[in-house]
């Protein structure tokens, strides 16, 4: 039972860490004085002594022993994160159903971007800062944060890492100590969210304003406190908007590498990048055509919504420029694939990640090529060297599950009443955390008219997605229950 | 070595030799449509005769005089103008791709003439498409009333079915004497390498018997069904649909399933269920070599997944508050034609539960077994994927654990997994990218992807269909979608591998070789 010991400690500081900045609500409460300081303090109060008791009380645990117990351990974070993070909403009455509450914050932690609320200008400030901070530290990665913060874990730190971030290679894995790569990948980050809300804080608006739509779009979330999104802002802000999009989809390590001009670094992911870039212009133009075409935009205007909204859908954002809803079908369903597809490995995008779609097609062009020249030895390249075979069957893998899982989630919409194409929609927003769905769910619109399964199924897709499947499903294995392995 | 492989050479004389040879057989069929005509007195003779004679001239031309120098000067050429024997020892390796992706697009077309001769369709595009439909036994058809065509184009329709069933190169195979070298590579791309087992170590004999065992279960049905008081013309035409898996529904025959005659509908039923088999584990089925059969994994598979999935649909359709007796006759007949993605269509039970929609969106795409004339995925690339997922769990736990994937006690090669991935990878991309295509015509987007399912996986109608409340009536849809149609018929037909490559440019290129 040590691990389990372990898991409670390791989730007592996790959960301190989310009372604290639970407790940060207060500054806009108090400064906008919305009446909710007390219900915001002590549902930070709450949290921070729920995770103070288990840290001090399992203090002795040290060390995780069995693998299984890391995947456990992700998956009960991410829940017990969910789960407090409701509190806000619930003690300050501004949502009354449990699921809805669930639904709300686990959006937010995923940095989904889904919500229950048809419109967001009646909440009260702290619990609008509330659903912008779950998406800004959700987004990182509450992992990195807590390994971050807290470097003397003295466990097997990579075993959870390598747990997070499923299927792919160690992508922000750069330098020797772990503790480094996350405190280096924690400063760009902190970093882009300073220089962003200075931009838009310069661009004309306001602190608050600027500050809240950094938090969700650096973060790749896509909450607003605006019932139309980035509709209202100016077209200079949406643009700086779509950079932070864009930057919140490149992998962080190269950014460091960047910032830090060690270029010679930059290589190990060019093909990576440019293939994030290249699908984000190919997918921006055909967008900007058919709004011109199809939907009569004037050419300014259709290049910054096709631009900014495809950037939103490519980094599964979910930040909109314009009601989504009543665009041309085609362009509905490219976002719909555009968004399964993500930004890069190690940035704070759900989807794929380009990286594993690269590895996808190159297999699938390697497969042909060893059909037309059966002797030659040509292996999956990237970035010129040969990718592990172990790796890109990891990636099947992964994309198998992730596909099967899509479909039993549309299956399980359906049957809970939700109509075709809100289903795909709406499970393909959950699980690559995009947000807006198709149909009453997409664009402007929100997920309240969902029944009360249908929003557990939803929460708990967001949950999968956002841990890229595998360690969610394993759970769920009659192998994870197995000690001993059958001969 | 021969350097050809690598090089394209769209007039390969021993490639349209083959092309040739199958269009004469083509004109054979279409002298037997203008038999059933005179006979019928449909006043369709002339049209059928002529299209017949095209085709004769077309497939002389393709099969003597395409590169008969060539072909001359590898001494090959002697052959006289009706003489049937055949070589196929020009074709090898790679070069079966084009051979297959040939056969399946140029035969189809040129079979699309006699619908317009006919003037049974109005356009090319209904021509081609439901010509299409027919040689890769989709069964989507413009024709929404089957009652109003003729009947000698009810038996040829039917016929092109039946032909496309086990497919045309093993048709090539079974007839052409003097296969040479090239009937093995010939023999993979029709079962596109799921590694089938031979009947007979002799290819060409196995796959005589094959054609036999084919043939003798068309013949069984018919009968059975001419015995249960169908008209002889609808049990013919049924029959080589439903063992085809290809689903061309006759009037007859359809009303009687809409008037809920039990007996045809245990007939057929048992019939989808068969011809969703593996043709080798029929043949044994046949001629009652029963033993070990249980074995046979896939088999297993097969016969569990639909016994589940009957369940499964009755109880959904029991809960929706059907009766029993309704439910049950839908669920088995239903779940029948989509496992074995024949797709014959009986009108759905009024209360319609949506489960039994997305049920049979994930039965038709895994398919029926490998090596049979149904469509999909297939079982056995299934079940190697989800063993290899279940391993994988298990290796993620123990990582120095070392599994193997095993079919029927064999132990499966990580090349052939990694080539099962490349294909089912291939499968969805195309599935999406169709879907993709028809939303620019105008379909929403669960319709398009459904659509493009149901045809890449040769099933035929929609799985949405009774949801949408949209007819079988695929002549609504604009021409764009119908040419997509009918490529991803052909795709999934030749079980995309085929197509992909000879569109890559990877198949025109030299291997280059890098340091």
């Amino acid at each position: 039972m040590g691990d389990m010991k372990y898991i409670l400690r390791f989730l007592g500081i996790v959960l301190m860490v989310e009372g604290v900045l639970m407790l940060s609500c207060l500054v806009p409460a108090l400064h906008f004085d919305d009446g909710t300081a007390g219900s915001i303090a002590l549902s930070g109060a709450f949290t921070v002594t729920v995770g103070l008791w288990l840290r001090v009380t399992f203090g002795k645990a040290r060390v995780l022993r069995a693998r299984r117990m890391a995947y456990l351990l992700v998956v009960l974070m991410w829940v017990v994160l969910a789960l407090f993070g409701m509190l806000p909403f619930l003690t300050t009455g501004t949502l009354t159903g449990v699921e809805d509450a669930l639904f709300e914050s686990m959006s937010g932690i995923t940095s989904t971007g889904a919500t229950v609320f048809s419109a967001v200008e009646w909440l009260p400030a702290s619990v609008l800062f509330w659903r912008s901070m779950t998406q800004w530290f959700g987004g990182f990665g509450i992992v990195l944060l807590v390994l971050a913060v807290v470097p003397s874990l003295g466990i097997n730190k990579y075993s959870l890492y390598t747990a997070e971030a499923s299927g792919a290679d160690n992508t922000g894995k750069q330098s020797a100590t772990m503790g480094a790569t996350v405190r280096q990948t924690l400063g760009v980050y902190v970093l882009l969210t300073g220089v962003f809300v200075w931009l838009l804080y310069k661009s004309g608006m306001q602190v608050w304003d600027a500050v809240n739509i950094t938090f969700t779009n650096i973060s790749s979330g896509g909450f607003s406190i605006y019932n139309n999104s980035l509709e209202r802002l100016t077209h200079g802000q949406q643009y700086i908007v779509a950079a932070a999009m864009l930057l919140s989809g490149v992998n962080f390590a190269m950014l460091y590498n960047l910032l830090t001009f060690r270029w010679d670094r930059l290589r190990h992911k060019v093909e990576q990048l440019r293939f994030y870039l290249l699908v984000a212009v190919v997918c921006s133009l055909f967008v900007v055509v058919s709004l011109v075409v199809k939907m009569g935009y004037g050419v300014g205007d259709a290049l910054r919504c096709g631009v900014v909204q495809t950037v939103s859908v490519l980094t599964t954002t979910g930040s909109l420029v314009a009601d989504t809803s009543g665009w041309w079908v085609p362009v509905t369903f490219l976002y719909v694939v555009l968004s399964m597809c993500g930004g890069m490995a190690g940035s704070t995008t759900g989807g794929l990640k380009a990286m594993r779609v690269l590895i996808l097609v190159r297999h699938v062009s390697k497969t042909l090529r060893d059909r037309l020249h059966p002797r030659a030895v040509s292996p999956v390249r990237l970035n010129g060297t040969p990718v592990r075979p172990e790796l890109a069957t990891n990636v099947m893998v992964c994309f198998m599950v992730f596909v099967m899982v899509c479909f039993v989630g549309i299956m399980l919409l359906m049957v809970c009443g939700i109509n075709a194409t809100e289903s795909i929609g709406a499970v393909v927003a959950c699980m690559t955390g995009y947000g807006p769905g198709l149909g009453t769910s997409g664009g402007f619109g929100c997920y309240a008219h969902f029944t009360l399964s249908a929003k557990l199924v939803c929460s708990l897709l967001m949950l999968m997605g956002r841990l890229e499947c595998l360690t969610v499903v394993i759970l769920f294995t009659p192998a994870f229950f197995k000690m001993k392995i059958e001969k | 070595m021969h350097s050809r492989i690598h090089t394209f050479q769209l007039f390969n004389p021993w490639l349209w030799r083959v092309v040739g040879a199958l269009m004469l057989y083509l004109a054979g069929a279409l002298l037997v449509a203008v038999g059933v005509s005179l006979y019928y007195g449909d006043g369709m003779q002339f049209a059928l005769l002529f299209s017949a004679a095209v085709v004769l001239m077309a497939g002389l031309f393709l099969r003597n005089m395409v590169g008969w120098r060539r072909r001359k000067a590898a001494g090959v050429g002697g052959e006289g103008l009706f003489d049937f024997q055949l070589s196929l020892s020009g074709i090898e390796g790679v070069e079966s791709y084009w051979l297959t992706v040939c056969v399946w697009t140029v035969l189809p077309v040129v079979g699309a003439l006699p619908y317009l001769f006919t003037g049974v369709s109005t356009s090319v595009t209904d021509a081609v498409f439901e010509s299409v439909s027919g040689f890769t036994t989709t069964g989507s058809t413009t024709f929404a009333r089957p009652e109003c065509l003729p009947v000698s184009m009810l038996v040829y329709r039917a016929m092109t079915q039946w032909v496309g069933g086990l497919g045309l190169l093993l048709l090539a195979v079974a007839l052409l004497r003097r296969v040479g070298m090239g009937a093995g590579s010939l023999y993979e791309a029709e079962f596109s390498g799921t590694q089938q087992r031979r009947l007979h170590p002799r290819l060409a004999r196995s796959v005589r018997r094959m054609w036999m065992a084919y043939g003798l279960m068309t013949v069984l049905m018919a009968v059975v069904l001419w015995v249960q008081g169908v008209g002889v013309v609808d049990a013919v035409c049924t029959a080589c649909s439903t063992v085809s898996t290809g689903g061309f529904m006759t009037h007859g025959v359809g009303s009687e399933l809409a008037a809920g005659s039990s007996g045809v509908m245990a007939t057929l039923t048992l019939f989808m269920l068969l011809s969703g088999m593996n043709v080798a584990v029929l043949y044994r089925v046949l001629t009652l070599r029963w033993r070990g059969l249980w074995r046979e994994g896939e088999l297993r598979m097969y016969v569990l997944l639909y016994v589940l999935a009957v369940a499964v649909c009755t109880a959904a359709l029991v809960v929706a508050g059907n009766g029993w007796e309704e439910s049950v006759r839908y669920g088995v007949f239903h779940i029948a034609a989509t496992m074995s993605t024949c797709g014959f269509y009986t009108p759905a039970p009024q209360r319609w539960p949506v489960v039994v929609g997305v049920l049979t969106f994930a039965l038709l795409v895994t398919g029926a077994m490998s090596g049979s004339t149904g469509g999909g995925m297939k079982l056995r690339r299934v079940m190697i994927i989800m063993k290899y997922i279940a391993n994988y769990f298990t290796r993620m736990l123990h990582p120095n654990v070392v599994f193997r994937v095993k079919v029927n006690g064999q132990v499966v090669e990580n090349d052939y997994i990694n080539k099962v991935f490349a294909f089912v990878f291939l499968y969805i991309v195309f599935i999406v990218a169709g879907g993709f295509v028809l939303t620019l015509c105008g379909c929403s987007i669960p319709d398009a992807v459904c659509l493009a399912a149901a045809n890449v996986s040769n099933l035929g109608p929609s799985p949405l269909i009774n949801e949408l409340g949209g007819s079988l009536d695929y002549a609504l849809l604009p021409d764009v979608a119908k040419w997509v149609l009918a490529l991803l018929m052909i795709a999934g037909r030749v079980e995309l591998f085929a197509l992909v490559a000879v569109l890559s440019p990877s198949y025109y290129r030299k291997l280059r070789i890098k340091n």
